[in-house]
């Protein structure tokens, strides 16, 4: 056969295909209401109420308060906006019509993870913000690069995780019980929504190797910090969310599924 | 030269045999429908060509690949439209064209499409506040923005009005004028009929019949004459063996005929003789619908449903 056709024009570069995926999972993302909601508006004010139930906290709780709702924002966006909105693409029937294009597989992923990590980090700048003007919480600069460190690899790790875990979503309407129960706990007894008085020691340790708990530690520290020099994520910490985030890719690319899940007709 | 070739092809879903034996070429530049009731095959045979699933027997070859193997530059030349609609709802409809055309070598432009699909005065409507009809357009946009040169429909009017199924048509058909190959599957032999250059019939899995609109009527069956019998003249005035089919309720003579030029002959010779007035006559050829019903009916429903097969 004759490929004389084919010839005729040059499939788009990448650079251009990821700048349209980026912007295409963008306007999808910010003409979500629930997205919207959930991820920007829930922890400021959660962050507000916070701050109005405590008349006077010390400054280190402050700290770790506004550590944990930004790394709460970021969960959420990365987990469970980044699959709530992948499940419901996938039910549409628009994943499928995706994979049956020229754009690359990746380019289709790497789009969707650079949303999300942007969302992610807005969300984290608006608790930020807050905490500034609620709490007074300064920010020095060396703590505004380790957060973006921290922040950064958190929502690699959460987004992984949120491609890895749409395999058992069946459908959109299942996304928001499946994902709540998946990660609330998660981010609970990490602190993610206020420090914890008493846990059971065998429950601190297990959140050390959860992912939430290596962000908002870190976080925490990073808004602690007043003196000069670098203050970064620990090697354990670091080591603990490239781990999830291995998982997830991994899990991602055996299990990922483009197909809606239907009742198997006949024909 | 052929560009899309199914040899013997099987598929089977655990112990669920959904295609049994399908062979069918398709010619560059054709537009072949394949058609059949629910559970016939169709639906999975499109998929196996579009690469969404893997067969359990036989060969497909697309554009002279294997759709599961189809690169970029192949996947640039196919262009489909899903069994149901498969649009983000929160775009307008020029951003997610523009965004399809951003895909492609040398794609339409997104203000050319819109214009197609006739969607222009909604071009910046979100899709999800469009009607059924009109984004089943949208999709159709979608699968045409490359230019490609195989064209997969999936049922693309199941479900939507007379109109709107019309107004899809047009489109489809003036894509067909720029040389496109369409294979379709549908349940409307109508649109079979009204589409496509040739009808591939399946039945629970099988080819039952492969042949052009025209071919299929005139196996299924045997034209119809019809004649409303004038009021004046009594019914037993016409030749016993035509007065056997007249139905008397309605005064309509409907004679399904072997051989047209007899029994016109008959009744123009019975015309002639009796002065009956013939205004009315009329013959209807075999319908497609007859030849599809007869093809694809169980074979023992066959019997008492189609008296004259």
């Amino acid at each position: 056969m004759t490929d004389a056709s084919a010839g005729a024009g040059r499939l788009p570069g990448t650079g251009h295909l990821l700048s349209a995926q980026v912007r295409y999972q963008l306007l999808l993302l910010i003409r979500s209401p629930r997205a919207v909601i959930i991820s920007l508006v829930v922890p400021l004010l959660l962050l507000m109420l916070s701050s109005s139930r405590h008349s006077r906290l010390d400054r280190d709780t402050e700290d770790a308060l506004v550590a944990g709702l930004g790394s709460f924002g970021l969960i959420v966006t990365a987990y469970i906006t980044n699959a709530i909105t992948l499940v419901t693409s996938r039910q549409d029937g628009v994943l499928r019509r995706w994979r049956a294009t020229p754009l690359p597989t990746w380019c289709f992923f790497a789009g969707k993870i650079v949303a999300t990590a942007l969302t992610g980090l807005v969300s984290v700048a608006i608790a930020v913000a807050g905490g500034v003007a609620l709490y007074g919480v300064r920010l020095t600069a060396v703590a505004a690069a380790s957060l973006l460190i921290t922040f950064g690899l958190g929502v690699l790790a959460w987004a992984a995780i949120g491609v890895a875990v749409t395999p058992l979503v069946p459908t959109a309407q299942s996304a928001g019980p499946v994902l709540m129960i998946t990660y609330l706990p998660v981010v609970i007894f990490s602190g993610g929504l206020g420090p914890l008085s008493a846990e059971p020691g065998w429950l601190a340790t297990l959140s050390h190797y959860l992912p939430a708990q290596p962000v908002i530690d870190a976080a925490t520290r990073a808004l602690q910090h007043t003196g000069g020099g670098l203050v970064l994520v620990s090697g354990r910490e670091l080591t603990v969310l490239a781990a999830w985030a291995v998982v997830g890719v991994a899990a991602s690319v055996r299990f990922f599924r483009w197909d809606p899940v239907r009742p198997r007709h006949a024909s | 030269m052929t560009v899309i070739e199914v040899e013997h092809l099987v598929k089977r879903f655990g112990g669920f045999t959904a295609v049994e034996d399908i062979s069918f070429g398709v010619p560059a530049g054709q537009v072949a429908a394949v058609l059949g009731p629910n559970g016939a095959g169709k639906t999975t045979t499109i998929e196996i060509l579009e690469g969404f699933l893997a067969p359990s027997g036989g060969t497909v070859r697309v554009l002279g690949a294997d759709p599961r193997r189809g690169d970029r530059a192949w996947r640039a030349r196919i262009g489909l439209v899903l069994q149901s609609t498969s649009l983000d709802m929160q775009l307008t409809v020029v951003e997610a064209v523009s965004l399809y055309a951003g895909l492609f070598p040398r794609p339409m432009t997104a203000a050319d499409v819109i214009e197609m699909i006739g969607l222009g005065p909604d071009a910046v409507t979100r899709i999800g506040a469009l009607s059924g009809g009109q984004r089943r357009r949208v999709d159709l946009a979608l699968g045409i923005i490359g230019r490609p040169e195989i064209l997969f429909l999936d049922e693309p009017t199941t479900g939507l009005d007379p109109e709107a199924r019309r107004e899809l048509w047009a489109v489809i058909q003036s894509l067909v004028a720029d040389g496109t190959t369409v294979l379709l599957t549908t349940h409307y032999i109508e649109e079979a009929q009204h589409l496509a250059d040739r009808v591939i019939v399946l039945a629970d899995g099988r080819v039952v019949a492969d042949a052009t609109p025209g071919q299929l009527r005139a196996r299924g069956g045997t034209p119809v004459i019809r004649y409303r019998v004038p009021a004046d003249v009594p019914g037993g005035g016409l030749p016993p063996r035509l007065a056997h089919y007249v139905d008397f309720a309605r005064g309509e003579l409907m004679l399904p005929s072997a051989d047209l030029t007899a029994d016109l002959g008959e009744l123009v010779g019975w015309a002639r003789r009796s002065g009956a007035d013939l205004t009315g006559l009329e013959v209807a050829p075999p319908s497609l619908e007859d030849a599809y019903l007869s093809l694809t009916a169980e074979p023992a429903d066959s019997a008492k449903a189609h008296s004259h097969d």
